[in-house]
């Protein structure tokens, strides 16, 4: 199944590399508008990062491509009602863009879904949502718009609306980069109050999934509700934006700094109480794991698997141990004592068994003896 | 209340004995090393060899290596030390009998 998935996501991606990346936005728009539903789209939503902006993107149009090719495979089998009660069921948090996408596309999915079996009641609520989009201020990259009018033209299904729906899905998604974008680090407080918002709506999820569940059993003008539902979460959205303030670190820090001059130096009586308790509490172990972790708590056991390198930390490089003549510096230049450094010398740079300290340590004791002995040796 | 003998001394004096040759000979290590060094030469003079020689003649004898041996860690047994194990053969022979040396076997081939 995931294989196959992998493939038809494969193509698609294909497909979608070779435009713009708007054109990504477009297979979304195709998905969309073949009206198939499946319930492992909402994991491919849960998966992706949430604040940079490009990696929206690309995961978005990735998962539209295996929203492709899910629905394309479920299709069949499962009856309208069952695919949107599966979405709604598999709906999970995410942060404000997400959740956006996730509802356009959920709410274009039922209006697709009841498009195909019945009237043509949705369409007038969709216009009337995508004329609202239209409303909103920057205009889009004219290639994207060519881009989706390509499309659009090129699918069987009704042009106009799916057009109109690719131009909001873009805009919607330019409006939300833009704010990332400019708002910046400072939003975070405030995405963070989102997120907060949206785990209390989950868990009030059951009630409103049972409402929606209600709502479209009845198919007829009440589709309205879910999408009244969504905006008065907007504006509650909205509202708290404007009025909280997370308040937490100023004064926490205050508290802390105050707790901590309080604290002065130990005396012995605290010593002699900390190592009473300490002695107390260390029970004997009740059995051979809790020996062996005190036992390698203490350094007599090794830590498996093993590290050949334990409590040797040579942090040397390589040319610090072979070229140690810069060390021979205090040495004769010419006679037999340069003679035998330098065959020191070499021996040091083959061994591997000591550290560049070490070895350093041998030269200079050289040197050191050397200096003693100088009068002695001018003798001879 | 805790498992396995509990020893606080060495078995013997002579094991105490060996185990001050030991510290001593890890101290003295880099410096004989390093006079050994100038003594097995064929390029420095004689002369200094021979200064040499009595320098390290002049060294604690314990520092040598050459006096520390290798006894059986338990029993402080001279001989019939097994190196892989520190034991003598004897105790060797009882644990392994009890089945509390790890990967050993009687042998039968």
């Amino acid at each position: 199944m995931w294989g196959r998935v992998r493939g038809w996501g494969g193509l698609a991606g294909g497909l979608c590399r070779l435009g713009a990346p708007g054109s990504g936005r477009e297979a979304a728009g195709v998905a969309r508008l073949e009206g198939r539903a499946c319930s492992k789209i909402q994991k491919l939503f849960s998966t992706s990062s949430v604040l940079s902006t490009e990696e929206d993107k690309s995961a978005a149009s990735k998962d539209s491509t295996t929203e492709v090719a899910s629905k394309s495979q479920e299709s069949t089998a499962e009856t309208p009602k069952q695919k949107l009660l599966d979405i709604i069921g598999n709906m999970k948090v995410e942060v404000s863009y997400r959740k956006k996408l996730q509802q356009l596309k959920t709410r274009e999915i039922k209006k697709q879904a009841t498009n195909k079996l019945e009237g043509l009641d949705s369409e007038g609520t969709m216009l009337q949502r995508t004329t609202e989009d239209i409303q909103r201020g920057k205009p889009l990259n004219p290639e994207l718009v060519e881009a989706a009018s390509a499309v659009a033209s090129s699918l069987p299904l009704n042009k106009k609306q799916t057009e109109s729906e690719l131009l909001a899905q873009l805009r919607r998604h330019e409006e939300t980069t833009d704010k990332q974008k400019k708002e910046g680090i400072s939003n975070i407080r405030n995405v963070i109050s989102e997120m907060a918002v949206k785990r209390q709506s989950s868990a009030q999820r059951g009630v409103r999934i049972s409402n929606r569940i209600s709502v479209d059993l009845d198919e007829d003008g009440q589709i309205i509700k879910p999408g009244r539902s969504s905006r008065q979460s907007f504006e509650s959205r909205r509202s708290l934006k404007v009025g909280r303030r997370l308040n937490i670190f100023t004064k926490a820090s205050t508290e802390t700094e105050k707790a901590l001059k309080t604290v002065s130096s130990p005396t012995i009586w605290d010593l002699e109480f900390a190592k009473e308790i300490a002695a107390i509490t260390a029970q004997p172990p009740r059995n051979g794991f809790e020996e062996m972790i005190q036992w390698t708590k203490e350094g007599i056991l090794w830590e498996f698997p093993i590290d050949n390198e334990a409590g040797m930390e040579d942090d040397a490089e390589f040319h610090e141990h072979i070229f140690l003549e810069k060390h021979l510096e205090g040495f004769p230049k010419q006679g037999p004592i340069r003679h035998f450094m330098e065959l020191v010398i070499c021996g040091l740079s083959k061994n591997p068994y000591l550290s560049v300290k070490q070895k350093i340590e041998h030269i200079e004791w050289f040197q050191k003896y050397f200096e003693e002995k100088k009068e002695f040796l001018q003798e001879i | 209340p805790c498992p396995g003998q509990a020893r606080s001394y060495y078995v013997d004096w002579r094991m105490l004995r060996d185990v001050k040759r030991r510290k001593l000979a890890y101290e003295y290590a880099d410096e004989r090393l390093r006079i050994n060094a100038i003594r097995k030469n064929t390029i420095l003079p004689k002369e200094l060899q021979e200064v040499a020689d009595k320098e390290i003649a002049a060294l604690p004898r314990d520092s040598c290596p050459v006096r520390i041996r290798n006894r059986c860690v338990l029993t402080s047994r001279p001989r019939g030390v097994r190196r892989r194990w520190r034991l003598s053969r004897i105790v060797f022979r009882h644990f392994a009998d009890h089945a509390q040396m790890s990967g050993i076997q009687r042998a039968m081939w």
